[in-house]
């Protein structure tokens, strides 16, 4: 499945993980948990290793592209994907953006 | 996968995660029936040492890390500690008597650690009981102030209280004491011999019609109270390995020394804090050395798959005997033999289901 490149998020953009986010990483999946509300998330392989990028350094297309090479996925998949995957761990409120750089 | 299916993962591929630190057994408190062996001797781990396993321990991807003690709060670094655990990720649960978790303490603890959850003991509803246990005058009301505070700054908290033959008749003042607070409250039924084998602290072991008090109380609860999705979801994740166990997916009856470990402040690795044979110590070597290859951690793993076959031979409510096979090696030297409390606990949950099953037939009107 495809998905469309979220319009609010911009490949520049460099989140982070919410300070009440813990994960790690057990046997080929991530268990996240969010501390506050706790709520508990499993994510596979690659949404694991894109939680792990989101360190505050990394832009979006940054991630993007280790996740293609990482995964073998063609760029642009990669980049729809990627992209989209983000937009869902900020509306879930696992990652944001530091509030200076956000839109 | 829901949570508990990753946690019985974590069982079925032995991947360590869950770690209890017990960092000293120093305390103000002086409770009397504290299942800490105290006459125990050592060289106690350094910070570095600390600092150490906790990085070897985020690197194995061991998420729950459960500082307790002894008083961990009495821990000279406890709050380097904490903070070293929050930086590596862990989620970090403390296990408090919460004497001194007020003031700046507790600022920092929200802080520096922002724990997942702050695990505080209750032993009674009044002061005369609860002082009666921990041997400290005031620390009731103490206790009491210091929970309001530590609530207003955002700490997470649960109430855990052990039923004792003291307190069994202030079981519902208990929960009320928690309902006050708007705090989780959890029973452990049971209480244990010392680490050493002592089995002192069984005199203030609950009696029969105790524990049937506790077990109607909380049923009446139950069906009294629609939990919210919050108090559901922090139950799930708050709720011990050993909860878990009866369960299926999993050849294993728990996670002792397939995802969980225990250690004491001189170093002693064991399988669960309820089992203490020492799989090795880290004086000697690390925890990564010990949890490969290690045959006596093998020979744990092999207990916990027979004590599956305790449990289904005990009969249809074999489940409800909650059984330990680290309790077991205790009260009996056996991990596989079933040991007086869980059989009792066992017959009257049992008497309840039945109770309960005869009071849903319909009656027939004459
Ligand atoms: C040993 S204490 C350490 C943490 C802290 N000092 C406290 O008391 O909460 C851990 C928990 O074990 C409980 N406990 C201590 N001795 C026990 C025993 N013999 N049987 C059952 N529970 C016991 C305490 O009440 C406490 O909830
Ligand atoms: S407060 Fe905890 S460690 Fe201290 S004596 Fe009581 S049970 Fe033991």
């Amino acid at each position: 499945m495809t998905r469309d490149t979220p319009i609010d998020i911009a490949k520049s953009d460099v989140f982070s993980r919410c300070s009440d986010v813990r994960f790690r990483t057990v046997v080929d999946e991530a268990v996240v948990l969010r501390q506050e509300a706790a709520e508990v998330l499993v994510l596979n392989e690659v949404g694991g290793r894109i939680l792990e990028l989101l360190d505050g350094e990394r832009s979006v297309s940054d991630i993007a592209d280790a996740v293609s090479a990482e995964f073998e996925v063609d760029e642009s998949m990669a980049a729809t994907e990627t992209a989209s995957f983000i937009a869902e761990l900020r509306d879930a409120g696992i990652v944001s953006l530091p509030v200076e750089s956000s839109k | 996968m829901s949570f508990r299916g990753v946690v019985v993962k974590t069982w079925n591929e032995n991947q360590l995660f869950s770690v209890l630190v017990e960092l000293t057994y120093r305390c103000n408190w002086d409770c009397y029936f504290c299942y800490n062996d105290l006459s125990l001797r050592g060289t106690p781990l350094s910070k570095e040492q600390y600092v150490e396993l906790f990085e070897e321990l985020a690197h194995m991807q061991v998420m729950n890390l459960v500082l307790s003690g002894g008083e961990p709060l009495a821990h000279p670094d406890f709050l380097e500690l904490g903070a070293k655990a929050r930086d590596l990720g862990f989620v970090v649960r403390i296990k408090t008597n919460a004497h001194a978790l007020r003031g700046r303490l507790a600022e920092r603890v929200r802080e520096e650690i922002d724990p997942f959850l702050v695990e505080v003991s209750l032993h009674g509803a009044s002061a005369q009981t609860h002082d009666r246990q921990t041997r400290v005058a005031g620390s009731f009301d103490r206790l009491l102030a210091n929970l309001e505070e530590a609530k207003r700054l955002g700490l997470r908290i649960k109430i855990n209280s052990t039923l004792t033959r003291w307190n069994e008749a202030e079981v519902r003042g208990m929960f009320e004491v928690a309902d006050r607070l708007e705090l989780p409250i959890q029973f452990d039924p049971e209480v244990s011999p010392r680490d050493d084998g002592d089995r002192s602290p069984l005199d203030i072991s609950p009696s029969s019609s105790g524990l049937r008090h506790l077990l109607a109380v909380e049923r009446e609860r139950a069906e009294r109270h629609q939990e919210t999705e919050r108090e559901k979801a922090v139950r799930e994740v708050a709720r011990q390995d050993s909860e878990l166990m009866a369960g299926g997916g999993s050849d294993q009856h728990c996670g002792a020394g397939s995802s969980g470990l225990a250690i004491d402040p001189f170093g002693n690795v064991y399988p669960c804090v309820q089992w203490r044979r020492a799989i090795g110590n880290l004086h000697d070597r690390k925890l990564g050395e010990l949890w490969r290859g290690n045959p006596r951690l093998d020979e744990v793993r092999r207990l916990s798959r027979a004590a599956k076959d305790t449990v289904r031979e005990a009969g249809e409510n074999g489940w409800a005997m909650a059984f330990c096979p680290g309790a077991a090696e205790t009260h009996t030297g056996s991990p596989l033999e079933i040991y007086d409390a869980a059989r009792r606990r066992m017959e009257l949950v049992g008497e309840s289901i039945e109770r309960e099953s005869t009071r849903a037939l319909p009656v027939l009107e004459s």
